[in-house]
């Protein structure tokens, strides 16, 4: 199972049992057990739901928090750096940094497998979005393009293959047809 | 404290509220429908069709619920504090003149940047020259409506309570405080505070967008700074409008349930000034694909977004389950409202707190994800919490009682439409399917699927919402009929 139907299926899980608690609560308001058929202790029931709450909540953060994208990859230089600058609507590629004043389209990338890369991302416009799809169409990482900054994204492919990358911020009537791709091999 | 009846220029300007937001809700419900129909390739609008749809089914969802809760707290503080209402029809007619400008940007301008307006894609213009400051004004005339409105009811409230009362400080040190602040007049001044703040920050927004646009290009913003500033207006704005939905909550679903009003206790007051901390804190988490962005404002996004959940959860629908649970109950369309609107909150809740993990945003950050766990606590949270109010508040103006029994088969329709329709966008968001693709390329073929699906359960919602629309407005009007 991948992360993004195991995401799926915990929040599944999370909003019918949710759905189940409400309906059973909403019948025992229809059978009430007498004038005062409430919860006993409601005070410490509500203490050890906030410390179980609160419990889990770290745990999540202490777990999920280094896999931030900001820390990947971090330790080690890339093999590669890939320039890439968007623009309504197209994205421009190349190994070299690009001349905003004299861009081109740019050039064919191809990128080594299992070796990490860098891009680095910005806009000659508006906000673009520079999300990179698998051969599944699965999303599998991305980052903003802004103007006036660089994003740099570092990244590592495990499978050869045509990646294809779609603008994921919403920059105007050509937004959903914005699209490149890039092969790992 | 004494519950004192609504004057009837109240309840009049009050309906004229509720008429006009139900109204606007039931076109903009149309418009996203189209908008899933167009995605769902059964329809085919022009891709600048859409994207003006899309633009104003956003901005009028967002202000419309705003103002549903504004409308919801200025009703019911009537009962505690001395209210204005010239404030609140001077809102009314300014919201309409805004609502009025902005479509006129949209639909007759075609200005499509988007509710959120990113700059400095506003500025790019694609569309008439003169839709883009006709929009920005009309966002600068909701702003300056809803801004004296707000500090116009923070000003009464003050005139009873003190600071330290407003929030409630009073129980943190002690038990039985001479002064009891109300649970309603606790959450209300902590909503008003957030939209307050969050309507500066639109004014500070709106005056550099307007430096930059009328300065010839001798002028120009910082784009993180301006996706800063808007965030925290339109994230902010967004939820605080929930928790005014759920300070109409506090206030009436004892009442109408037949159970003892909700008291403020030290747990209560604590989670409230806690909630107003995370809630201004947590819009940190639109930026977390800017990696520019400090890496510490990121954690602080995770943390707050993570945390707010704690008050929500373990306060707010924790009271409600002991309320209700084991409990003889008087149900009503109005506390069924309040209660599913619970369901619905905590649902959109996880799925938000999956997206606020920055390393699921990664590959969930502007996917259907996004408009999946936002119209989960939406359309199925505040909407319900804010027509409960509209159903309780239109009763009260017929002086009719209610029953459950006729309103089975809207519920039926409510539950099944609602959760249908947001259960698609959940599921194209997994499958990593594009949030605002007017179409789908063919590799989301299963994202064009799932939009006619999120359609048809969209259409089944739409019915039920049209049912109780005839049945609010049909009492509403009413009330300009009296004397």
């Amino acid at each position: 199972m991948n992360d993004y139907k195991f995401m799926l299926l915990i929040f599944l899980d999370a909003a019918i049992l949710i759905g189940l608690l409400g309906y059973y609560i909403y019948f025992s308001s229809l059978n009430p057990k007498g004038e005062d058929g409430g919860i006993k202790k409601p005070l410490k029931k509500r203490f050890f739901f906030f410390i179980m709450l609160t419990a889990v909540l770290l745990i999540l953060l202490t777990i999920t928090i280094p896999k931030s994208p900001y820390f990947l990859f971090t330790d080690k230089s890339p093999s590669k750096v890939v320039f890439v600058d968007t623009r309504q609507f197209n994205f421009i590629m190349s190994y070299q940094a690009i001349d905003p004043k004299n861009n081109s389209s740019g050039e064919a990338i191809e990128l080594p497998v299992d070796k990490p890369v860098e891009f680095r991302v910005t806009s000659l416009d508006v906000n673009h979005g520079f999300g990179i799809y698998d051969q599944h169409s699965h999303l599998i990482t991305q980052t903003q393009a802004m103007p006036g900054y660089v994003n740099r994204l570092r990244w590592k492919f495990t499978e050869p293959g045509t990646y294809k990358v779609l603008c994921l911020e919403y920059c105007g009537l050509g937004h959903p047809a914005m699209s490149s791709s890039f092969i790992v091999k | 404290m004494t519950v004192t009846m609504a004057s009837l220029s109240l309840k009049k300007v009050s309906s004229a509220w509720i008429i006009t937001i139900l109204t606007l809700f039931l076109a903009a419900i149309i418009m996203g429908i189209l908008m899933r129909l167009n995605q769902g390739n059964d329809i085919k609008l022009s891709t600048n069709g859409f994207y003006t749809t899309m633009t104003t089914h956003g901005l009028t969802m967002i202000g419309i619920w705003t103002v549903a809760g504004l409308v919801g707290i200025h009703y019911l503080m009537s009962r505690y504090v001395k209210v204005s209402t010239r404030v609140n029809v001077f809102a009314l007619v300014l919201t309409i003149i805004g609502v009025i400008m902005i479509w006129i940007s949209t639909f007759f301008g075609n200005f499509h940047a988007g509710w959120t307006f990113l700059y400095p894609l506003p500025l790019y213009t694609a569309w008439a020259k003169w839709a883009t400051p006709l929009f920005l004004f009309g966002l600068a005339v909701l702003g300056v409506a809803w801004f004296v409105w707000s500090v116009k009811m923070m000003t009464e409230i003050l005139k009873r309570y003190s600071i330290k009362q407003i929030f409630a400080w009073q129980h943190l040190s002690k038990k039985e405080p001479e002064v009891s602040t109300p649970p309603f007049i606790l959450i209300a001044t902590v909503s008003l505070v957030g939209i307050i703040l969050c309507l500066i920050t639109e004014f500070i927004l709106l005056v550099l967008f307007f430096a930059e646009y009328y300065s010839n290009g001798s002028f120009k913003n910082d784009p993180l700074l301006m996706k800063n500033l808007t965030y925290f207006f339109g994230h902010t704005l967004a939820n605080e409008a929930l928790y005014l939905g759920v300070a109409l909550l506090y206030e009436l679903l004892p009442e109408v349930s037949g159970r003892p009003k909700f008291k403020t206790t030290w747990y209560i007051a604590l989670a409230w000034n806690c909630t107003m901390v995370f809630v201004l804190t947590a819009f940190f988490h639109h930026l977390y694909m800017d990696f520019v962005q400090p890496v510490g404002f990121q954690m602080v996004g995770q943390l707050a977004s993570y945390f707010a959940s704690i008050p929500a959860a373990a306060v707010s629908a924790l009271s409600v389950i002991f309320l209700v649970y084991g409990n003889k109950i008087k149900w009503s369309l109005t506390n069924i409202l309040f209660f599913i609107g619970v369901i619905g909150w905590m649902i959109g809740g996880i799925g938000a707190v999956i997206d606020a993990t920055i390393s699921n945003n990664m590959v969930l950050h502007n996917t259907l994800w996004v408009p999946a766990h936002f119209h989960t606590y939406n359309a199925m949270g505040n909407v319900l919490f804010c027509l409960a109010f509209f159903w309780w508040v239109a009763n009260e103006f017929a002086g009719s009682q209610e029953t459950t029994k006729k309103n089975t088969a809207t519920i039926a329709m409510l539950l099944i439409g609602g959760f249908g329709f947001v259960l698609m966008f959940y599921l194209g968001g997994a499958d990593s399917v594009p949030r605002r693709f007017s179409t789908y390329p063919s590799e989301f073929s299963a994202g064009i699927s799932y939009a006619t699906t999120a359609a048809v359960f969209a259409t089944v919602y739409f019915v039920a919402m049209a049912m109780i629309f005839i049945e609010i407005v049909r009492k509403c009007i009413r009330v300009f009929y009296s004397s």
